[in-house]
């Protein structure tokens, strides 16, 4: 089952300063969706209030499933995934990382292996399994950042700038993973990222925040819907 | 986490085993440290266990906490040596049955100089006069003790009031320790015989003084009056102090040899 | 320097020997400073989360009564303890005076400002990153400020450490409420006291050297917990 993300005149502001004013967009199609801006245009923030770790100060944001409202609580919490610029590495081993969001959700220990295993093949990790997760490089550590994330195969993924601090063949492996991702059409993706290239490489839709307003860039994509 | 619980059960287990003491039939004797600290306690209390079955609990103090911890009711029997005091708070209805059990008596020790030229004399007083006179050191435990009430008692008498005097000093210790500071400062010190036999060979100090009357230290024994305090173990308080003043109790007493094989106490219950 | 020796002799001889009564004060010691030091832990770490990860009023207040409690002279904390327990205090009717469960009481009062203030900045240390990381992962709220905890456990190990040195040397709270009872409420540090009292130098010394021996055991116990709870970079 599919989920829609709608954004609904997001306004919000830090300290008086504005950073999102009547931001809409509908999130309806799978693939991924690359948001770009300058530095300090807003994008985390928006990413960190699609995710719902953060209230807008005005503004909607609902999730549907085939039309019906979805309820906004831990399950649906649970059905969407954020992984931050800097990823919050738990001082256990690789697998453990990996494996954390599978044992918040009471998943029965042998299905938590048999996933861990398979996502760690797919970010290419699995000889790092039980390596200290504080030990990884940092390619290695976004790697795994990705890796926890989508072990939960989550309905909506959200990525902030996930290769901006890695080189080009930690880059390049992330890229194919989301190629990857993106030929199974299971998830939305909506990602950020200050490179252009990788943008046009990635990217399905290209949508641009610019003074506190969310526009797509019809250059890339002609059929994303536009709202207000 | 899951491994974290069972590490914190594994010790509360353990420490539930290692807690098996369980409370047989006891009472609890207050006391100073010198019944304690002589071994005198440990020489007779199992012959009593064993005659009656009762086990005492000792809980060592001055004589000052060893009597409030009494008039507070967290005591059954208390046995010290402060005769006046105990005879004041029996008045005052906290105790029952107070009896004379046994004595030792007190002594005067300092360096073997003798500054103060004490050595001879056969009054405690007079000694003590002369010690204020030279200003010579004087180390007091100053802790309420048995021992510091007897030497306040003799300062009263002396009509010297040696508080505050710099050669007077006041250490709030137990009697070894007071002892030993006074070792340092080539000091004179009162103190009982027991802890004076038994310390003797540690200190550069000898008995200068000793011998008077005044000096006479009674150790009494009275139990908690259990109209003050109902919780008390009466009874058993009772089965103790008449052991103590019988035959029994007291040919115990007179047996009883500190390590170095000096009779420390003599029984003198009526 | 030759008594050192002479003690370290002792100390030796006396555990080799080990005698019913030395093993009992031993046993004792442990199992009144270490049921002090759990129940602490277990009532102070989530003291301790709770300041850290919630905001509630009088915060600041409470956490420098903690860290002031941390400097509280044992034997305060023992008089105080004994005036509530004492048969004329207002618990006097429980008759806990001059018990073991007395001295664990004593000492869980020493304890408990050294686990809160600890544990509270060994949790406030942990890098907000966690909280998120795990909130975008599907945590809920007190799922997430359990990780949070999860991650501060080398600190919070240390804050055990630190509270269980300062339990199995304390004297003056234990001598006051316990009364150093023979074969009742006798630990080491009140025997150690005992004989230097007496004049037994050697033997209280020797006694010192068994107690640290004691210490080093339990700590390098912990702190084996704690490597395995902990990575080097
Ligand atoms: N918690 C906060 N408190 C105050 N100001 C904030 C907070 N979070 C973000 N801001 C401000 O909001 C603005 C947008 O920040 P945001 O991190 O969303 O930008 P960004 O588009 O992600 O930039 P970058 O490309 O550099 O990552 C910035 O001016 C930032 O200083
Ligand atoms: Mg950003």
């Amino acid at each position: 089952m599919s989920i829609v993300l709608k954004l609904e005149n997001l306004t919000k502001a830090y300290g008086g300063k504005p950073v999102l004013t009547h931001c809409s967009f509908s999130f309806d199609k799978k693939g991924i969706y690359v948001l770009r801006g300058s530095n300090g245009a807003g994008k985390s923030t928006l990413l960190r209030i699609c995710a719902l770790l953060e209230m807008p100060d005005k503004g909607k944001i609902s999730f549907y499933s085939a039309n019906d409202r979805l309820a906004r609580n831990i399950d649906l919490q649970r059905q969407i995934s954020l992984v931050l610029p800097k990823v919050g590495v738990f001082n256990r081993s690789v697998a453990a990382n990996v494996a954390y969001p599978l044992k918040i959700r009471h998943i029965a220990q042998r299905e938590v292996s048999r996933r861990v295993e398979q996502i760690l093949e797919l970010v290419g990790l699995s000889h790092k399994k039980n390596q200290q997760a504080l030990t990884l490089s940092s390619g290695e550590t976004q790697r795994m950042g990705m890796a926890r994330a989508l072990v939960i195969e989550p309905e909506i993924l959200f990525l902030d700038e996930p290769t901006a601090s890695i080189d080009d063949e930690n880059t390049l492996i992330i890229e194919n993973l989301l190629k990857t991702l993106k030929q199974n059409g299971r998830a939305t993706i909506i990602m950020t990222t200050h490179d252009p290239g990788q943008a046009n490489r990635v990217g399905d839709y290209l949508l641009w925040l610019k003074n506190g307003q969310l526009m797509t860039d019809f250059r890339k994509c002609e059929e994303v819907n536009m709202y207000g | 986490m899951k491994r974290v619980y069972s590490f914190g059960s594994i010790v509360c287990l353990l420490i539930l085993l290692l807690s098996g003491n369980a409370f047989a039939d006891s009472i609890l004797c207050a006391s100073t440290t010198s019944t304690e600290n002589s071994g005198l306690f440990g020489h007779i209390l199992p012959i009593f266990e064993k005659d009656t079955g009762i086990e005492v609990k000792l809980v060592a103090r001055g004589t000052g906490a060893a009597l409030e911890m009494g008039r507070r009711g967290d005591a059954d029997v208390v046995f010290v040596h402060a005769k006046e005091q105990e005879l004041e708070a029996v008045a005052d209805g906290f105790f029952v049955d107070r009896h004379d059990v046994m004595y030792n008596d007190f002594v005067i020790i300092g360096s073997p100089d003798d500054p103060a030229s004490i050595k001879g004399l056969t009054s405690a007083v007079d000694a003590f006069k002369k010690i204020a006179d030279y200003q010579t050191v004087f180390v007091s435990r100053g802790d309420q003790s048995g021992t510091h009430t007897k030497e306040l008692a003799i300062w009263k008498r002396t009509a010297i009031d040696p508080a505050g005097q710099k050669w007077y000093l006041e250490v709030g210790q137990g009697m070894e320790k007071t002892q030993r500071i006074g070792n340092e400062k080539r000091a004179y010190v009162l103190t009982d015989r027991g802890t004076w036999l038994a310390t003797k060979d540690q200190l550069e100090m000898e008995i200068l003084m000793e011998g008077d009357p005044v000096l006479f230290n009674q150790y009494g024994i009275m139990a908690v009056n259990p109209e003050k305090h109902s919780h008390v173990k009466y009874e058993q308080a009772m089965t103790f102090i008449k052991w103590m003043i019988s035959d029994t109790g007291q040919t115990a007493i007179d047996g009883f040899r500190d390590k170095l094989g000096n009779s420390l106490f003599i029984p003198n219950a009526k | 320097m030759a008594f050192i020796l002479e003690s370290f002799h002792s100390a030796l001889i006396l555990i080799v020997r080990l005698d019913a009564e030395l093993l009992n004060i031993m046993l004792l010691s442990l199992k009144v400073s270490g049921s002090a030091l759990i129940s602490a832990t277990i009532v102070g770490l989530p003291m301790a989360a709770l300041l850290a990860l919630t905001s509630m009023p009088l915060k600041g207040f409470f956490l420098n009564l903690m860290n002031t409690c941390m400097g509280l002279p044992p034997v305060v904390v023992g008089l105080f303890i004994y005036l509530m327990l004492s048969r004329s205090g207002p618990l006097g009717f429980m008759g806990l005076l001059y018990t073991s469960t007395a001295m664990i009481t004593a000492q869980f009062v020493l304890a408990l400002p050294i686990i809160v203030a600890l544990c509270h900045s060994a949790i406030v240390s942990v890098d907000p990153v966690i909280r998120q990381a795990a909130l975008t992962l599907g945590a809920t709220r007190s799922q997430a400020s359990l990780t949070v905890i999860a991650e501060a456990r080398y600190g919070i190990i240390s804050a055990i450490i630190a509270g269980f040195g300062r339990l199995m040397a304390e004297v003056g709270a234990i001598l006051i409420v316990g009364g150093n009872i023979a074969g009742y409420t006798r630990v080491m540090t009140t025997t150690i006291a005992l004989e230097a009292d007496k004049g037994n130098f050697e033997l209280a010394l020797a006694l010192g050297i068994i107690l640290l021996g004691m210490a080093l055991l339990i700590n390098s116990l912990l702190l084996i917990f704690q490597r395995r709870a902990i990575v080097r970079k």
